[in-house]
């Protein structure tokens, strides 16, 4: 459950276009009060950590942009429009959605990176971008050739982040992006997701996003 | 010529060889013969009812009853694939009965009018076994593929509503588990195929041979026959689960659990 008045912003970045606007959210699931009346605003280009224990609603939160849940009452904007039948595919596009447990195909990660990348026409990528980035993220070239069954926790948080960086949608939903990290690379994963000019929500328990970058704090009780 | 007629005495003769079975079973502890006798005995009285039903539509021979029956033996099916597939026949009966007509509806009328050349389309002699040889064959790809399709996606919701996240697509999202329920489905008959005769003489043929016909006849029906299960396996398959896509997802492209029989 959470009231809005339990949260605390602690820093507020200069007002710009609402990208996300969630308006009198409640929600139920078994039994049990999600969201009553939940309201926040995500600026265009804000970053924002959102923290809490877990089982409180906050990668409900996502799914609810992603019309993965539905909500029992109050609206959810995107960009403007409503979250429905007629503009979810539109806002699924601008979306990039990394889910905790990365629940990707058990595919080899070249295919499933193929198939991805042409289901999703608009970016082309060049391969110096793919070798640059994968060399970014500390993963070999060996991985294309690996199921994703056999990644381990820390791989595949990275394959997630790699799918996110050459997608590069304009709006980040990241549930717990860094949990499986070692902490030079949290720093630096960090350090690069805050400093790009797109909308993010991040879900974490690390303190290295903070200490990153501008970005507001939303803190669930 | 036709095949010797069976005394009914003689029929229960048969009845003679469940002893040893009933005896068999009890010593090992099987505990199937209450289920054993009841399908022995369902079998007996639909059977004979189905010959009551036959005698009279074979007498009338008139279009509208067969394929009023025909309609029948679709909804009868409808309803034994969306049991047997845990999935709820109120949501579900619609698409898959369309799913079943179509193709069912076009093979037959093609394999009597072009195959068999017979004037009359609606012949019961051969609308009515042909028709249940397509549907009882359809019944099995069918509650392959819906099951194989909706479990699936059941078990794996995470990994599906992640890929249309990543793919934008619904459509791209569902190939995955369409094309392994769709080939579990079909499989079996192709390779049901590639080994008549080899194996097992089919039962069409069988009955052809005891009813007079000479074997080449016989064979040249069991070829038509097994290419006509095939085209109706493939083509309901694929719209069974094409139709029921309507009632198995939401508008947001997720999952309906109201469509499951079980919660689980």
């Amino acid at each position: 459950m959470i009231p809005n008045s339990q949260k605390i912003n602690i820093t507020i970045t200069p007002e710009t276009d609402k990208m996300i606007v969630f308006e009198s959210v409640y929600l139920k699931q078994k039994n049990k009060d999600i969201f009553l009346n939940f309201n926040l605003v995500v600026q265009k280009n804000e970053k924002i950590l959102i923290q809490g224990k877990s089982g409180i609603g906050k990668t409900t939160l996502f799914k609810l942009v992603l019309g993965f849940e539905k909500m029992d009452q109050g609206s959810v904007t995107f960009n403007g429009y409503p979250i429905d039948k007629v503009h979810i595919k539109e806002i699924r596009e601008q979306v990039f959605y990394l889910s905790q447990d990365i629940d990707l195909k058990k595919d080899k990660v070249g295919l499933l990176l193929d198939e991805i990348l042409t289901c999703n026409p608009k970016r082309t990528i060049k391969d110096s971008s793919l070798t640059n980035l994968m060399s970014f993220l500390d993963l070999n070239p060996e991985i294309l050739e690996q199921n994703v069954k056999a990644l381990s926790g820390g791989e595949r948080q990275r394959v997630g982040l790699l799918i996110c960086f050459l997608l590069d949608r304009p709006v980040w939903l990241l549930d717990e992006p860094t949990s499986a990290l070692d902490d030079a690379m949290k720093k630096k994963i960090a350090a690069y997701v805050l400093d790009q000019d797109k909308t993010i929500i991040i879900i974490s328990h690390d303190d290295v996003w903070k200490k990153n970058g501008p970005i507001k704090i939303e803190r669930w009780l | 010529m036709g095949a010797r007629d069976l005394g009914v005495l003689s029929l229960v003769s048969l009845l003679l060889f469940l002893i040893p079975v009933f005896y068999i079973n009890r010593r090992l502890k099987l505990s199937i013969n209450k289920t054993m006798i009841t399908s022995i005995v369902r079998m007996c009285v639909q059977l004979s009812f189905v010959g009551v039903y036959l005698e009279f539509l074979f007498k009338f021979n008139s279009p509208v009853l067969n394929t009023g029956y025909l309609l029948i033996m679709i909804s009868i099916a409808c309803q034994s694939i969306l049991r047997s597939s845990n999935l709820k026949v109120r949501t579900l009966f619609i698409p898959v009965f369309f799913s079943l007509l179509i193709p069912a509806a076009i093979i037959l009328l093609f394999f009597n009018a072009m195959v068999v050349r017979i004037d009359n389309l609606f012949e019961a002699k051969y609308l009515i076994p042909i028709g249940g040889m397509l549907l009882g064959n359809c019944l099995r790809s069918i509650i392959i593929g819906l099951n194989t399709f909706y479990s699936g996606i059941r078990k794996d919701e995470k990994v599906y509503l992640y890929s249309i996240s990543l793919l934008g697509s619904r459509i791209a999202a569902l190939k995955p588990y369409f094309k392994e329920s769709f080939l579990g489905a079909i499989t079996p008959t192709i390779a049901s195929m590639a080994t008549i005769g080899l194996v097992s003489l089919p039962g069409m043929m069988t009955g052809q041979i005891l009813g007079g016909s000479i074997p080449i006849v016989a064979i040249k029906y069991q070829i038509a026959i097994m290419l006509s299960i095939f085209y109706t396996e493939y083509f309901s398959t694929i719209l069974s689960v094409l139709f029921s896509l309507k009632v198995g997802f939401n508008d947001m492209d997720v999952l309906n659990q109201d469509i499951f029989i079980s919660k689980d």
